[in-house]
């Protein structure tokens, strides 16, 4: 479980959150939507501790992130995060991008690294391209790279910040695809989105983040069909 | 029409002495990049880190290096230090000279090939559980030597040909000793020929080494 | 060179001695005006004749380029001095200095403007001329003002690296001596060398710092301009 205290995070004098609460359940599939700027990305680096807080709390499955004492590298093997930039390691193969983490942060055996990645990359379906470098990819491709890459962690979390923002329109499929099996098989997941269509089909819930606040939450058939609120209305008329 | 005879067996003769001289040229060369790296990855850190007191250093270090003739570098070595009763040959003052200059600009392309190494990279290795030692090591590091290598080759070029000011001190390297031979001779124009013909072989190697090193090294 | 022997005239750095850096320093200068003019000049030629892409232009050029950049500067003084004197031109070690380094600066130069050349992307060049811009327009109004921009840096490092170097024209003996020659000549005489040699170094600091400051102020300009425009 997931849970998010009254977070509070600036940016030198800009505040970006302004006291967020979220619980994310087990098993939970929860989109986050808003505009450009409102804070929804950094929230997702916050939940991994990539961006320090100023205040607030938020623990996951118990363990507060941003406590002193706590083993930050550990907890992180939990907690799977996609960005949108791909940010694949481009001097290592497909195969060696996958096997590396688990090699040297779970201290797997090679043998077991590469088996482990394989079975990764044969589940975001790129198992011809093993020997390929990232920048022989296109970018759909090197987007289902980057997430077999955190799920070869075995992570209980998953999180996805805006991925498919950087694709062209004909390679945005391919990616949700992988969303949609991993929804299958029971995966916890976060995703900042602007694919309004895909969230509606694939979360619980939605969350709308409006200037560092969450402005509405609920079951897709409420926030996107039936906003209640006037921000959210106004937001969806520009997006859909 | 030209009025001259080339005589090319005059410099044929101390050939053995021109190796000498092209021996020490390599020496000066390698041990001055090793040791300007070596500076170069502490100091590319220090300047990164913005410690104050260090970090100013390194800066004025490089500026030192950069806005000053390395001719004017060797002198100092040589002449200048005696101020403080340091007395050095002309090898130390030519090797310290160029592995100070290195140290400047070697920092420089480091510092460099590190920024241009995004934030991006760093936090995709981080959100793997990597520590910040496993970030570097496996997946910085790596990256920025594959940016700085051509970069550090051309200042190993750099170096070479620079060695040669050693000539102006009296040191006997490829230079100096083509100096001390043709002035034996008087046959200016075939001894420099020769020379010229050495360093551009030698230039020529070092970048065909380092592209076959890269070709192998960087795949991808 | 004896630290007891008597000095046989004035021992302290006097007024003329001054006045021989000041001048030394102006010879710096006018060395790198000159040179680094007629270098950049040849350089945007080669450069631009590069991209034309004939082997039989680009074998010579290319020749041309790579023995400039891996022979020594003091080698090349000392042949291009020599050629002159076998081929019977009488012409002063000053003077066939400020070639070598002209020829010298200008293989750099080229290297750097045909990098300018090719980062001006494809289409931006086909858009140029699907304007019905002729080669030339193109590239006077389009490519070579967009790639200027791009290697300015680049070309500002390359005139540092000049005035660095032309303190390597001390081989020849020229006359007027440049900065770092006054300064050896001024040494031999009070031997002071490490305060002699630390007014150079500020001499030439200075020096490249105004050539830095004004690269930094043009390209800042630039900027700007991209600014505006964006």
């Amino acid at each position: 479980m997931i849970e998010i205290q009254d977070v509070r995070k600036s940016f030198d004098t800009l505040e970006v959150l302004r006291g967020i609460d979220l619980t994310v359940e087990k098993g939970e599939v929860v989109c986050i939507i808003g505009a450009s700027g409102s804070g929804k990305s950094t929230l997702l680096l916050c939940i991994n501790g990539l961006e320090p807080i100023q205040s607030g709390r938020i623990t996951v499955d118990g363990t507060d992130v941003h406590a002193r004492g706590t083993d930050i590298n550990r907890l992180r093997q939990r907690i799977g995060i996609v960005f949108q930039q791909f940010n694949v390691f481009p001097h290592l193969t497909v195969l060696e991008n996958v096997a590396l983490a688990p090699r040297i942060v779970l201290g797997n055996s090679r043998a077991e690294a590469v088996d482990k990645a394989k079975t990764q990359i044969a589940h975001v379906d790129l198992t011809d391209k093993l020997d390929a470098y990232p920048a022989q990819l296109s970018g759909g491709q090197q987007q289902r790279l980057a997430i077999a890459r955190a799920l070869a962690m075995g992570p209980s979390y998953m999180l996805f910040d805006e991925i498919t923002s950087a694709l062209d329109p004909e390679l945005v499929g391919e990616v949700l695809d992988a969303l949609r099996m991993l929804r299958g098989e029971g995966m916890t997941m976060v995703a900042v989105t602007h694919e309004i269509p895909f969230a509606r089909e694939v979360a619980n819930r939605i969350v709308f983040i409006d200037e560092g606040r969450i402005c509405e939450m609920g079951p897709p058939a409420q926030v996107i069909d039936d906003p209640q609120e006037e921000r959210t209305r106004q937001f969806l008329s520009k997006v859909l | 029409m030209i009025d001259y005879t080339f005589q090319w067996r005059v410099v044929w003769r101390v050939w053995p002495e021109l190796a000498k001289g092209a021996v020490v040229t390599l020496e000066i060369t390698v041990l001055s990049m090793l040791i300007g790296l070596a500076f170069a990855l502490v100091f590319a850190v220090v300047r990164r880190s913005r410690i104050p007191v260090l970090s100013q250093f390194v800066h004025g270090w490089v500026e030192l290096a950069r806005n000053t003739p390395a001719l004017l570098q060797i002198y100092m070595a040589y002449f200048g230090l005696g101020a403080f009763g340091i007395h050095i040959g002309a090898y130390t003052a030519v090797l310290g000279a160029i592995a100070f200059n290195n140290a400047g600009y070697l920092t420089e392309i480091l510092r460099g090939g590190l920024e241009s190494i995004s934030r991006q990279q760093r936090m995709a290795a981080l959100s793997l559980g990597m520590n910040r030692f496993q970030a570097y090591r496996y997946i910085i590091f790596p990256q920025v030597m594959r940016i700085v290598f051509l970069p550090v080759m051309n200042q190993t070029i750099w170096a070479m040909l620079g060695t040669s000011l050693g000539m102006i001190i009296g040191l006997q390297e490829l230079t100096g000793a083509t100096a001390f031979q043709q002035s034996l001779t008087f046959r200016p124009f075939e001894f420099y020929f020769v020379a010229a013909v050495a360093y551009y072989v030698i230039a020529k190697t070092i970048i065909l080494a380092s592209r076959l090193a890269a070709a192998r090294l960087f795949r991808g | 060179m004896g630290s007891t022997a008597v000095p046989l005239y004035s021992s302290g750095f006097s007024w003329g001695d001054f006045e021989l850096m000041l001048q030394g320093a102006g010879i710096t200068l006018v060395l790198t005006l000159l040179s680094g003019a007629a270098g950049t000049a040849l350089g945007i030629v080669v450069g631009w004749a590069r991209t034309l892409d004939r082997w039989y232009i680009t074998y010579p050029l290319v020749g041309y380029i790579d023995v400039i950049r891996s022979v020594p500067l003091i080698i090349q003084f000392i042949l291009f001095n020599s050629v002159f004197a076998i081929l019977g031109f009488r012409i002063s070690p000053f003077w066939s200095g400020m070639f070598t380094l002209s020829l010298y600066i200008g293989g750099y130069v080229a290297e750097v403007v045909k990098a300018g050349i090719d980062s001006v992307p494809r289409n931006t060049r086909r858009a140029a001329r699907g304007l019905g811009m002729s080669y030339f327009q193109d590239l006077r109004y389009v490519t070579l003002p967009i790639g200027v921009k791009a290697v300015f840096p680049a070309w500002i490092g390359l005139m540092l690296g000049l005035m660095k170097d032309t303190s390597l024209i001390a081989v020849l003996g020229a006359t007027p001596p440049e900065l770092l020659r006054a300064s050896q000549i001024i040494i031999n005489r009070i031997q002071e060398p490490l305060l002699i040699l630390l007014g150079a170094g500020v001499f030439y600091f200075v020096m490249c710092a105004v050539i830095s400051r004004f690269g930094g102020r043009v390209e800042a300009r630039w900027a700007i301009e991209r600014g505006v425009l964006r």
